[in-house]
């Protein structure tokens, strides 16, 4: 009896503790042929060039991303080749952060919500003055391994709303070497 | 028509109470604020950085101002022989746009009887649509004999917005190439500028008496590429049909890219009183050479609020979206400028359809 009910617990403590807090530290390496493809983050070129987004994560297109998550009770800190890191604080509250030209403010939101980590922003389109606003949505989510992990974006300004999946899988690798994502090429 | 530069602008006041036409009567007081030097001040390390970093103390001014924009796109009204213009503008009114304008060369192709130009004309009424300009891309500078050719373009158009109630006419000084969007390396001479100034009087001499607005659009490229330039060519050619069709966006570079809501508000001081209408792009610059993209409306280094703050001061202001590739890209555009404007209490004139899922 004994037996069982430490096999049991052995089964089901890791699966209770995951669903309580799910866990994204780690690095990542974003795999091509599961995720959609990504728009152009920073901008919305309406010529020449595929439509594009503005804030937000990853989004270089072509090379490799690397993503480093680094996550304790608190907070979770995101860290990508060619991105600003961020760092949020799961409390489910509003933070004001700096956007990435300097000169506007961002909002974000984060929090743990079941086996889902939710990350809610809104910035002016761009981080520049007197832009639409755009807000956007990620969630976050494990594979029962952990070795997975799904994030569902989807960002709306006035003018347009779209949805994409990227799929990470975790690796052994430290991938915070400079410019793995391919940064320097011919100038 | 012909006037003095200093007789004219000492007398703004008093020349913009004499301009009764819709047109005319924007060219109101004038604002003598004249620079040392064109350009935006200095913000700091100027004697080893180029000032292309905005300052930390920007003047934001986002109160809104008391008139309605009218918007208008790329979707032209036509020449064509048969036009339906209660359909046409009726169809313009249903997807949010109510100002439109011509393109000259298609517009001028056709001479349209009066019983058309009275039966539009009605039709414009029904539907509050205004019909305000005839688009000449015109290069009234280029070499011989293309500006002479461009000149006479230019007056035909004209004569036609006195017959089609338009408030202006736009053209380019242009380029001292053939092709004004190619950039010429002496298009910023002297000669380049008398040659502007020579042009524009001879269209101003063979139009004399008339009240359409003869509207000039600075663009980088060309001879006219600033709002200084753009006051000083009004003074030097002596004539206050001269005004600007202000497309800010044209006269972007890289000294300027990160300061866009300086150079709306200078824009709008300089040119106060002479603003025709406006173009509304946007740009972002992501090239290694300074190169800027075309970008969205509301989403790239244009700062829309005070953009739009200031266009709502001007009278009877009217909004030009242009340079995107399709009717839904046209959407997005007013669906962000809409909001935007919202945000900070510009009213914007018209219904846009709501959005499709």
């Amino acid at each position: 009896m004994k037996k069982h009910v430490l096999v049991l617990g052995m089964i089901l403590l890791p699966t209770l503790a995951m669903a309580a807090t799910p866990d994204f530290s780690g690095s990542w390496i974003r795999n091509s042929t599961g995720s959609d493809p990504m728009p152009n983050q920073m901008y919305w070129v309406t010529r020449g060039a595929a439509g594009g987004g503005g804030g937000g994560r990853g989004g270089r297109g072509g090379g490799e991303v690397t993503m480093t998550v680094e996550q304790d009770a608190k907070t979770l800190q995101v860290s990508q080749s060619n991105e600003i890191a961020r760092k949020y604080t799961l409390d489910g509250k509003a933070h004001t952060r700096p956007t990435d030209t300097g000169i506007q403010k961002a909002e974000d939101t984060a929090q743990l919500e079941g086996d889902s980590l939710v990350i809610d922003t809104a910035e002016p389109f761009g981080g520049m003055p007197g832009n639409a606003i755009l807000k956007i949505k990620e969630t976050w989510s494990l594979s029962p391994d952990g070795k997975i992990l799904t994030i569902t974006t989807t960002r709306d300004i006035p003018a347009r709303h779209e949805t994409f999946k990227e799929v990470y899988t975790k690796t052994q690798n430290q991938p915070g070497a400079i410019c793995s994502a391919g940064c320097i090429g011919p100038q | 028509m012909k006037i003095s530069r200093r007789k004219f602008f000492a007398g703004a006041g008093a020349a913009a109470g004499a301009l009764t036409t819709s047109g005319a009567g924007i060219a109101a007081a004038q604002v003598s604020k004249t620079p040392k030097a064109a350009g935006l001040p200095d913000v700091w390390g100027q004697d080893f950085l180029y000032q292309w970093s905005p300052p930390d103390n920007v003047k934001r001014d986002i109160s809104p101002g008391p008139n309605v924009i009218r918007l208008s796109n790329s979707q032209d009204i036509t020449n064509r022989e048969g036009t339906d213009y209660a359909k046409m503008f009726q169809t313009m009114r249903d997807n949010g746009w109510t100002a439109c304008e011509a393109a000259s060369a298609a517009w001028l192709s056709r001479k349209m009887p009066d019983s058309e130009i009275t039966e539009m004309k009605a039709q414009l009424k029904a539907h509050d649509v205004v019909f305000y300009n005839i688009h000449c891309a015109g290069n009234i500078i280029a070499p011989d004999p293309d500006a002479e050719r461009w000149q006479r373009h230019i007056i035909d158009a004209y004569h036609s917005a006195e017959a089609c109630g338009c408030r202006m006419i736009l053209t380019h000084s242009g380029s001292m190439y053939p092709n004004r969007n190619t950039a010429h390396p002496l298009n910023w001479s002297k000669a380049a500028w008398e040659r502007s100034v020579g042009a524009l009087k001879n269209i101003c001499k063979a139009t004399a008496g008339g009240k359409v607005m003869i509207c000039i659009e600075p663009v980088n490229t060309e001879a006219i590429n600033n709002p200084w330039a753009m006051k000083r060519l009004r003074e030097d050619v002596g004539d206050e049909r001269i005004n600007c069709g202000l497309d800010i966006q044209n006269m972007a570079y890289a000294g300027v890219a990160f300061r866009m809501t300086e150079l709306l508000n200078t824009t709008f001081e300089v040119l106060n009183g002479m603003i025709g209408y406006i173009h509304a792009k946007d740009f972002v610059w992501d090239q290694m050479l300074p190169g800027l993209s075309w970008a969205m409306n509301g989403t790239g280094n244009m700062d829309y609020e005070v953009f739009l703050a200031h266009i709502s001061k001007i009278p009877d202001p009217i909004m030009y979206v242009e340079f995107l590739s399709s009717p839904e890209e046209y959407q997005q555009a007013q669906r962000n400028i809409r909001a935007i404007a919202e945000r900070i209490g510009v009213k914007i004139h018209g219904t846009q359809p709501p959005q499709q899922a």
